[in-house]
């Protein structure tokens, strides 16, 4: 059974890191070394399943001593560099608990990051992006001006909070027709350098820990957004040239949460205990709706909240990483099935809108 | 029911009322490290009765007192024949006490994720009931232990074990109504008394109740088998008795049953949708009142239901379109020919037939479960009435179900207005625009069938304008290759009516190409979606654009060789473009084997004009070398 990385262009990438084997994380393998995985290409694993292996393939698979240098390179690079040229880019990060998500996205968590060699994405791609924006308006000659805004929110059990603002009240979705899904009321802070976008990512990361902690919600159970919404302004003859684009960068909620909604079976939902409400048998029916084909229909249920935010990211108009970490232990096999079955699946997500058409009456 | 006496069995009765408590109250406030402290308390006192009625149990001689008193005590008076019936002796009115604690034992288990040990108490409970006929006392712990035992076993995967379980409950359900049908025991009612008593109605709520979940569970187990059909008939008669027996969360409830409503138009059953949906439309409008937009600005609480009825309300909208949009387009393949005009022979038949149909008298045909709650009842019929459930089969009928599609339409955008819900919208306006086209069919006026597809222009033109691509690409799309079909449908109009006249004027020609143009251009935009951030045009398609991206080059070859030039290099120039597009379709065709599926008819047409065109291209050209 081989996993077949299809498409080019826009589609969805999925890069799979496997972390070290290291003492002391409670995932480790102390005293067992035994692997359940290995890496047999630049984009091919094999997980050492019973009673045959399986492979899997993805566009690039990196093994235990991938630098964090080169994770940028193939991830996050090229959606920077089109993001400053007014594309759309998400990069979401994927993956158990203890996997090594942080360590990818920020870096090791007592570092300063930017001095370290070991800073994760999210501060190379705030460098890279100030970088070009200072190349772009040099090469201009100031012609060319940009203007940053990041926001930061978290989406936990469907309610939407400001990271930025710890006070707010859980804030709404909204839609224009200009500029496409948002948060309303969202805190949006100007940020003209590295270090300030990094300082106002370190401040909702903190808000993050308060917010679980305070009240009692679960970080491994939400998923953060972080975006950076991105504006030029070109004078050409006294025209003046504006173009948007937004970097989202995502930590998903730990996969081995993802488990309680996902793989369910056959399972039954019960009768909630208030006797009124049989909760599950909306999803039946809207089960029943979705095999149904070629006519229209309406489905009065709403997509997630993340996924409602992000549409563009998943099968839309945008340039779309996913990063899966995998830890390699044999006692993390089952998870790490898991995620590299998501990954996969990952890569089939397409937006469904079709194109409507009569195949009736063509031609004429 | 049960007057009883005696400190023993009150003790009895204490601490079962005493578990229920723990199981149901207290276990709710339990701290997460740890979570089952009050169940296990709650299973603790069920053994203590469990063991109570089992040493009450032992002889026939060496009873106490009380322990007599305990067997002969029965819950009913009633006398009735035939053996095992708790009622008729003491040793029956044990099985089925003892059976209950097993249940609620089960359960206990099962809550605690000890499913074994939980799957062992039910099946003791079941042995134990299987001693005893199913009665009054005892059909409501039939049913519970079966709906228990449904859910454990499909949660180990066996859903064919679930199955069995479940149905057999619906057979005890049924067997009982129709042998017996007295309102029965409570399982609470073998432990309770005096002043804990239940009240009749109570009882009669809670027994439908467990057949309600009965049915509920089987409505998902028939899903996980993929019987669609069934599910879905287990799901409406399960909200057939929500409402019966006053059951439900109104808005809820009006959501689920405008998505069967759903469920049932893709599968054609009109009837059995609009039923649905009315009932839908009129339990969402007994949801309350609309809170007044200044209430909902003084309390968040009235801002949020307000929100939540226009929002659901919209919804139920919009199940209504497409209601009316399938009717009218299941009704056009029905009377289409094969170049997708109206078959007057077809036509002639079809009404032939339905006129047949009300001579008989067929009133009696509505199958489906029909909501009928005494209340709503005929306010859903007087809703139902105002829209047919039969194929529309001539314009005024057409007409007459476009209307309330559009007056549902209007509902709709009300709510989900462009400035928040930019997505859902362009979705009314598109199937504002496809009631249109659909309606359209039906007219057999050239000049008024073209002023509809107008219509349809007029309200998406603007939107496509200004709708920004790099966040809304896909609908872009959509509306971009609407936008083109529909100039195109225009077009076609235009050259029948121009075929009528004799002599084309100046005016017409200019018309014409002014359709063809705005077709050509909303293709071109189409396809140039598709191009790379670089502009490049992509070797293979992706599938969901594969065949709208190749119908849209061979409606540019047809479009291009229609334009009417009066001079002769504009015409050459125009016959180019067209034999280029058309052999853009022959080539990728070769190029890609597996599109020749999706587009079969037009590669067919497109090898034939890319065959013909040349010649047509040399002709031209010698006739302007010849003229020059």
């Amino acid at each position: 059974q081989t996993a077949v990385s299809s498409g080019d262009g826009d589609s969805i990438k999925v890069f799979v890191r496997v972390r070290p084997l290291t003492q002391g994380t409670g995932l480790t393998t102390d005293g067992d070394q035994g692997m359940c995985l290995t890496v047999t290409s630049p984009n091919t694993i094999r997980l050492h399943a019973k009673p045959e292996p399986r492979t899997f393939t993805y566009d690039h698979v990196a093994d235990v001593d991938v630098t964090q240098e080169a994770v940028f390179a193939s991830v996050a690079r090229n959606i920077v560099e089109s993001c400053v040229n007014g594309y759309n880019g998400t990069i979401f990060a994927y993956g158990q608990t203890g996997s090594g998500k942080t360590f990818t996205m920020l870096g090791p968590s007592d570092s300063n990051s930017f001095t370290d060699d070991l800073r994760g994405v999210i501060p190379r791609s705030f460098e890279c992006l100030f970088f070009l924006i200072s190349r772009e308006v040099e090469r201009s000659g100031s012609c060319k001006s940009f203007l940053c805004k990041c926001s930061f929110i978290e989406i936990y059990n469907e309610q939407i909070y400001d990271l930025l603002d710890s006070a707010s009240a859980s804030l709404f979705l909204r839609e224009n027709i200009k500029k496409g899904v948002f948060v309303e009321g969202a805190v949006e802070k100007i940020v003209t350098s590295a270090v300030d976008a990094y300082q106002v990512l370190s401040m909702g990361w903190r808000n993050r820990r308060v917010a679980s902690t305070s009240m009692n919600r679960e970080s491994s159970r939400s998923h953060a957004v972080f975006t950076m919404t991105l504006e030029s302004k070109e004078t050409v003859n006294e025209v003046v040239n504006i173009r948007t684009s937004q970097l989202n960068l995502v930590d998903l909620a730990g996969s081995e949460r993802q488990k309680d909604t996902h793989t369910e079976g056959s399972r039954l939902k019960e009768a909630s205990s208030i006797n009124r409400s049989l909760m599950c048998l909306g999803q039946v029916i809207m089960a029943l709706v979705d095999v149904s084909n070629g006519r229209s229909r309406h489905i009065c249920y709403r997509d997630s909240k993340l996924t409602f935010l992000l549409r563009d990211s998943l099968g839309g108009n945008a340039r779309t990483y996913i990063i899966a970490n995998v830890h390699p232990g044999s006692k993390c096999f089952g998870e790490t099935l898991s995620t590299l079955q998501f990954a996969q699946r990952a890569k089939l997500i397409k937006n469904k809108a079709m194109i409507n058409e009569d195949t009736q009456g063509n031609v004429k | 029911m049960a007057s009883s006496c005696g400190p023993a069995w009150r003790s009895v009765c204490e601490k079962f009322r005493s578990a229920q408590h723990q199981s149901e109250v207290e276990s709710r406030k339990d701290p997460e490290n740890d979570p089952f402290r009050s169940k296990y308390n709650a299973r603790e006192l069920l053994r203590e009765i469990h063991c109570t009625l089992k040493s009450l149990g032992g002889g026939e001689n060496d009873e106490d007192g009380e322990a007599e008193h305990l067997q002969r005590e029965t819950p009913g008076d009633e006398h009735r024949g035939g053996g095992g019936h708790p009622g008729d002796s003491a040793a029956g009115m044990r099985l089925a006490r003892l059976g209950v604690v097993e249940y609620y034992l089960g359960v206990n288990h099962v809550e605690t994720e000890e499913l074994s040990a939980g799957e062992e108490h039910l099946m003791n409970c079941m042995n134990l009931l299987d001693k005893c006929a199913i009665s009054r006392e005892n059909v409501s712990v039939f049913i519970h232990v079966r709906n228990q035992l449904g859910i454990l076993w499909a949660g180990r995967d066996e859903i064919d074990k679930a199955q069995g379980f479940l149905e057999t409950a619906e057979a005890i359900y049924v067997r009982y109504v129709k042998e017996d049908g007295q309102p029965p025991a409570d399982l609470t009612d073998f432990f309770m008394e005096g002043e804990y008593e239940i009240t009749p109605q109570e009882r009669i709520k809670r027994f439908e109740m467990a057949y309600t979940h009965t049915l509920y569970y089987l409505a998902q187990v028939y899903k996980n088998l993929d019987e669609y059909e069934k599910a879905a008939r287990y799901c409406h008669i399960t909200l057939q008795r929500q409402l019966q027996f006053d059951q439900f969360v109104p808005l809820e409830w009006a959501i689920n049953a405008a998505t069967l409503s759903q469920y049932y138009i893709t599968k054609c059953c009109y009837m059995e949708g609009r039923h649905c949906l009315a009932a839908a439309s009129i339990i969402a409008n007994q949801a309350g009142e609309l809170p007044s937009e200044a209430a909902a600005q003084e309390s968040e609480v009235e801002g949020e239901k307000r929100e939540q009825l226009q929002q659901k309300r919209a919804e139920i909208a919009r199940c209504w379109i497409k209601y009316c949009l399938n009717l009218l387009q299941d009704a056009k393949k029905l009377l289409e020919d094969n170049i997708g005009e109206l078959d007057v022979e077809r036509q002639e038949e079809l009404k032939r037939g339905r006129r047949r149909e009300e001579e008989q008298e067929e009133r009696g045909r509505k199958s489906a479960v029909l909501f009928s709650s005494s209340d709503t009842f005929d306010s859903i019929c007087a809703l139902e009435e105002k829209v047919s459930c039969s194929f529309p089969l001539d314009f005024e009928e057409a007409r007459a179900i476009f209307l309330v599609g559009q007056a549902y339409v209007a509902e709709a955008k009300d709510y989900f207005q462009m400035d928040g819900h930019v997505t859902d919208h362009i979705e009314v306006l598109q199937d504002h625009s496809a009631l249109f086209k659909a309606l359209s069919f039906f007219e057999e006026d050239l000049e008024r069938k073209c002023k509809m597809h107008k219509r349809r222009v007029d309200m998406l033109e603007p939107v496509c304008k200004d709708l920004n691509a790099q966040y809304y690409l896909l609908i872009c799309r959509q509306l971009q290759f609407e936008l083109a079909d529909t100039y195109y449908e225009m077009m076609d109009l235009k050259l029948a009516l121009a075929n009528k006249q004799d002599e084309l004027d100046a005016h017409t020609i200019k018309k014409f190409n002014h359709l063809c143009n705005a077709s050509i251009k909303y293709y071109q935009k189409f396809l140039d979606s598709v191009r790379s951030p670089e502009g490049k045009f992509p070797e293979k398609l992706d599938e969901e654009v594969l065949r709208p991206g190749l119908v849209a080059k061979f409606r540019l070859a047809r479009l291009h060789s229609r334009l009417i030039s009066p001079d002769a290099p504009t015409q050459l120039q125009n016959l180019n473009r067209s034999l280029e597009c058309y052999s853009f379709v022959v080539r990728y065709c070769e190029e890609n084997p597996e599109a020749r599926k999706a587009v079969e008819t037009e590669l067919e047409l497109s090898e034939e004009m890319a065959g013909l065109l040349p010649l047509k291209i040399s002709r031209l050209r010698a006739k302007m070398v010849s003229s020059t």
